[in-house]
């Protein structure tokens, strides 16, 4: 039998002799010497970034800017007013797609809805467009006059549009409720999936009302992922940089983000940095209530083991009204921006529906009447190149980061001892997720920016791009390595180990074969998030290494929003292909699975 | 079978899982075509044997060799699980979903770098010896469970090793599947003239397919012997009430002047040399009785229900929340609930000692009927 933890008793104790032995027994275990080889990696990786930010900001600079941010003359200004606004958004992103992802979630899991499957495949595709897509359709509809310069299409048509509707607090929260209702529709779907009929069943046997097995049997398994997914999507929203950047900016409404971004794009680096250790640690309060609210009651469902199957609820009068809502919410965060930001590319007068349209913005060649002369963004080289940069920087560090949560995955699910090496790993790697992009991005700067020994300085290097990537998706992809390898029960394994496979032979053989739907999936995460980043590569792109986001950005900062639409557009398309190809491969890796 | 030849040699073995003691001092030795049984209730330790012996754990203290080879220490030099020379079923049989049939016998062989003809010829031969040829080409999820547990046992097999390993194999199987399996199995090991260890927590397999059994309990073996020994000869009154079908029955009683009595009733007498005091008295069920009404040496129980057995019946009935098992040679007739009326006709099958369950071990008056 083995030891449960709660069956153990007294403490074992170790001889200082004993010690050496350990250590020796350790470094001759090829998954402890893995551990340690990628505990050395995320520290460079995490740690030294981190390092780099507090120590810019403890020189006389450095501490002069603590200062000004927190009690100077500047202080309500450069701090506490974005605060105040980055913990509205934030607290409004939180609760709007818990909401929203919540309902989504029970009707397509829970219910006999129909359309329940294009509901499911819908209520994903936000997450897969990048946040600014949100933005800008919103802008492109919404936009009025306050600042001049273009209006929306509402406008445009001659409807007044009040300045609360088209910038600052609700517009962002909007596109970012409408951006993050995927992720806790993702996450509560996966918590409801693990009710298992027979649980339910169990409580309504025991003669209990539906609603009483909601409340006290399904609610209770679900409620660490409404948990988690409030305050993933709490973090995201205070620390979101497109949204704001486009729709509060322009009317000088500033987010802690923006402000970061203005400091250091300004010059004020270590005022930028004060602001970036500030965000992090805002967002590291929020995580860290996060997981002692739902603390230890994470849970793997296993390969093996068989399922329950679950009779869905009956909606009865409620069927049809509960799937049109559900459905438009899906069509609106998903079809309708995507139409509204096709349209606008091809508007010939910007955000105009009545201006006639083009392909010029496109295809378009050099035309002085047209964008100060600019060709179409598949004509232009500088688009082609940021294209291809993109693919490949995607591809790079879905790599980089899904090997990364492999080995992380693999050694804390698998290596017993020495314990430490697992927690420090499991730490590590969550860590990036306190880094809003803006600040990781500023972090970099801070390491990179100058040569290390005899490392050349890396600033406007792909390299750069790459590794702060990899930092950045590291928790998802940590998250996927040890959701992959915990599912496989270590049986199969050990039944490796029986026959004289050595350690890499086991994860050539049966480790990856067997985690590689998981694998896929999470290193398809990595890449669509690297294609749709704004807040990481906005502070570290250079001329050299042209990104597609940052692209959009510009042309979008500088009044050109065709090229700004197109670009988005095409992004778009990259990360639904992606998505939808990796569902392709998924059910191709495996062909073993589809007998059963 | 060579006596002299060792086949498995475990000398106080121990492991603890911080702090918590799995198993605490075994010594077990059997010769070379051994079929050791370990067995008991859950959480006795005998998977953690299982999985000392396979490599899958370190000890924490003790040997372990095979044959002539030290095998695993405390100390350090354990030789890894896949140059043991020993094959291991799981439980679940961890059979490798991405893999089919054929490919999951055959994969051993590769890692043991065989040449690719000797592979498929003995991957026919393993298939041949389980009758499960037809399935070569099918991936684990398309067999029935009894098929996935003879693949299990294929690839264990295969690479022909001296030491056969089981863990809890016929847990996943349906009852009579599990029956026939059994026999299979014990003919597979003969077969391969291998040394095997069962763990298992039916007594019935231990008793049908061991050569030789050890009764574990809390981290130690309880009794070591031959199945016969342990069912005639039960070492304690833990054995005594694990083994057998029905396992034995143990009665409190309190001696005093020479007779047992239970419930206030005398049940039976004992020689002088039994100490006045509480002591335990195994019946087994074939040497109790139904009696037709209370009388001297007879005590009242609640009948619970009866089995037919081979043209007689077993009749489980509780006597002071006790279960007894009788076997009786017509059904009572009344129904659960009911009092019946047991018999105790001669003398005791063993004493223990009521506090410590241990065998007491006395000198029995001449003649005395035991």
């Amino acid at each position: 039998m083995r030891a449960e933890p709660a069956l153990r008793g007294e403490a074992v104790r170790v001889s200082p002799g004993d010690r050496g032995k350990r250590l020796r027994s350790w470094l001759t275990n090829p998954v402890a010497v893995l551990g340690l080889v990628t505990t050395a990696v995320l520290v460079v990786l995490v740690v030294m970034p981190l390092i780099g930010l507090i120590g810019t900001t403890l020189g006389t600079d450095g501490l002069d800017a603590w200062q000004k941010v927190l009690s100077g003359r500047l202080a309500p200004n450069l701090f506490w007013e974005p605060l105040a606004n980055s913990l509205v958004i934030g607290s409004a992103t939180a609760i709007g797609s818990v909401l929203i992802g919540s309902f989504m979630a029970w009707l397509v899991v829970m219910t006999d809805a129909p359309f329940r499957k294009t509901i499911a495949v819908l209520a994903t595709l936000p997450f897969a467009l990048p946040s600014f897509a949100l933005a800008l359709a919103w802008e492109t509809v919404f936009r009025n006059d306050l600042i001049g310069g273009r209006v929306g299409l509402l406008q445009d048509l001659g409807l007044a549009v009040p300045d609360w509707l088209a910038w600052g607090t609700v517009p962002i929260s909007a596109t970012l409720i409408a951006h993050y209702y995927s992720l806790t529709f993702t996450l509560v779907a996966a918590g409801l999936a693990t009710v298992n009929g027979s649980l339910t069943e169990a409580g309504e046997m025991a003669g209990a009302t539906r609603a009483r097995v909601a409340r006290s049997i399904a609610l209770p398994i679900v409620l660490p992922s409404i948990i988690s997914g409030a305050m993933l999507a709490f973090a995201e929203g205070v620390s979101n940089f497109a949204a704001p950047a486009l729709l509060g900016l322009p009317v000088r409404f500033q987010t802690l983000s923006t402000r970061l971004y203005g400091a250091i794009a300004t010059g004020e680096t270590e005022r930028g940095f004060v602001l970036a250790l500030l965000l992090i640690a805002i967002a590291a309060m929020v995580l860290f209530a996060s997981t002692r609210v739902v603390g230890g009651r994470r849970s793997y469902a296993t390969i093996t083991g068989k399922g329950g199957r679950r009779s869905a609820i009956s909606l009865d009068r409620w069927r049809w009204p509960l799937t049109l809502l559900a459905g438009l919410i899906a069509l609106a965060t998903t079809i309708l921006p995507g139409l509204v930001l096709l349209m606008s590319s091809f508007a010939r007068r910007t955000n105009s529906l009545t201006g006639g349209f083009t392909l010029h913005f496109w295809i378009g060649e050099s035309d002085p009447g047209f964008a100060q002369g600019q060709r179409g963004i598949l004509l232009n080289p500088t688009v082609i190149e940021a294209i291809w940069t993109t693919i490949g920087l995607g591809l790079a560090v879905a790599v980089c980061a899904t090997t990364l949560g492999l080995a992380i995955g693999y050694v804390i699910t698998r290596l017993k001892r020495p314990k430490f090496l697992s927690n420090a790993l499991g730490i590590l790697s969550f860590l990036p997720f306190l880094f809003p992009g803006v600040a990781l991005g500023a972090a970099f700067i801070a390491l990179f920016g100058r040569p290390i020994g005899p490392l050349p300085a890396l600033y406007g290097t792909f390299a750069i791009l790459v590794i702060a990537g990899a930092a950045y998706t590291l928790p998802f992809a940590s998250q996927s390595g040890r959701a992959a390898v915990g599912q496989i029960a270590t049986d199969l394994e050990e039944a490796a180990t029986m026959t004289g496979a050595g350690l890499g032979r086991r994860m050539v053989r049966v480790v990856i074969p067997l985690a590689a739907r998981g694998l896929l999936a999470g290193a398809v995460l990595v890449f669509v998030k690297m294609i749709r980043d704004l807040s990481l590569v906005v502070l570290l792109v250079t001329p050299a290494t042209p990104l597609l986001s940052v692209m959009t950005y510009r042309y979008a900062s500088e009044g050109f929003a065709q090229f700004a639409t197109a670009i988005t557009v095409l992004i778009a398309v990259i990360s639904i292909s992606a998505t939808l190809l990796a569902r392709r491969l998924e059910s191709a890796a495996q062909p073993w699975s589809e007998a059963t | 079978m060579n006596v002299a030849e060792p086949g498995i040699v475990i000398e106080d073995l121990r492991k603890s899982f911080e702090g918590f003691n799995a198993v605490r001092g075994v010594d077990i030795s059997v010769p070379q075509g051994a079929f050791l049984v370990l067995v008991g209730p859950s959480g006795c330790g005998k998977t953690t044997m299982l999985r000392m012996l396979a490599g899958l754990e370190q000890p924490t203290g003790g040997q372990i060799r095979f044959g002539d080879r030290t095998v695993a220490t405390a100390t350090g030099g354990s030789i890894a699980p896949g140059r043991r020379d020993a094959g291991l079923v799981f439980q679940s049989y961890a059979l490798w979903p991405h893999m089919t049939v054929q490919a999951n016998i055959e994969w051993p062989l590769k890692v043991a770098k065989q040449p690719s003809g000797r592979r498929k010829a003995r991957v026919r031969e393993v298939l041949e010896l389980l009758g499960i040829a037809q399935l070569a080409s099918r991936y684990p999820g398309e067999i029935s469970g009894g098929q996935q547990q003879r693949v299990a046992i294929g690839r264990m097999i295969a690479p022909a090793p001296s030491v056969l390993l089981f863990d809890e194999p016929l847990s996943n199987l349906d009852a009579k599947l599990r029956v026939e399996t059994r026999s299979e199995l014990v003919r597979i090991h003969r077969a391969t003239g291998a040394t095997s260890v069962y763990v298992t927590h039916d007594q019935v397999e231990a008793m049908t397919m061991a050569t030789h059994v050890a009764l574990m309990r809390d981290g130690v073996v309880e009794q070591f012997g031959s199945p016969d020994d342990l069912l005639s000869d039960p070492a304690s009154s833990f054995v005594a009430t694990f083994i057998g079908t029905p396992p034995a029955n143990v009665i409190p009683a309190v001696v005093s002047g020479g007779v047992a009595r239970s419930g206030g009733k005398a049940i039976a007498s004992l020689p002088p040399s039994v100490p006045t005091g509480p002591i335990d008295l195994m019946y087994r069920a074939e040497s109790l009785r139904l009696a037709p009404g209370p009388a001297e040496g007879v005590l009242a129980a609640e009948f619970a229900e009866s089995t037919p057995l081979a043209g007689r019946f077993l009749v489980s009935a509780s006597v002071g929340g006790k279960r007894l098992s009788v076997i009786a040679d017509d059904h009572p007739r009344v129904l659960a609930g009911d009092r019946i009326w047991i018999g105790f006709p001669g003398q005791p099958d063993g004493l223990f000692d009521s506090a410590t369950g241990a065998k007491v071990l006395l000198e029995w008056a001449a003649g005395s009927p035991l």
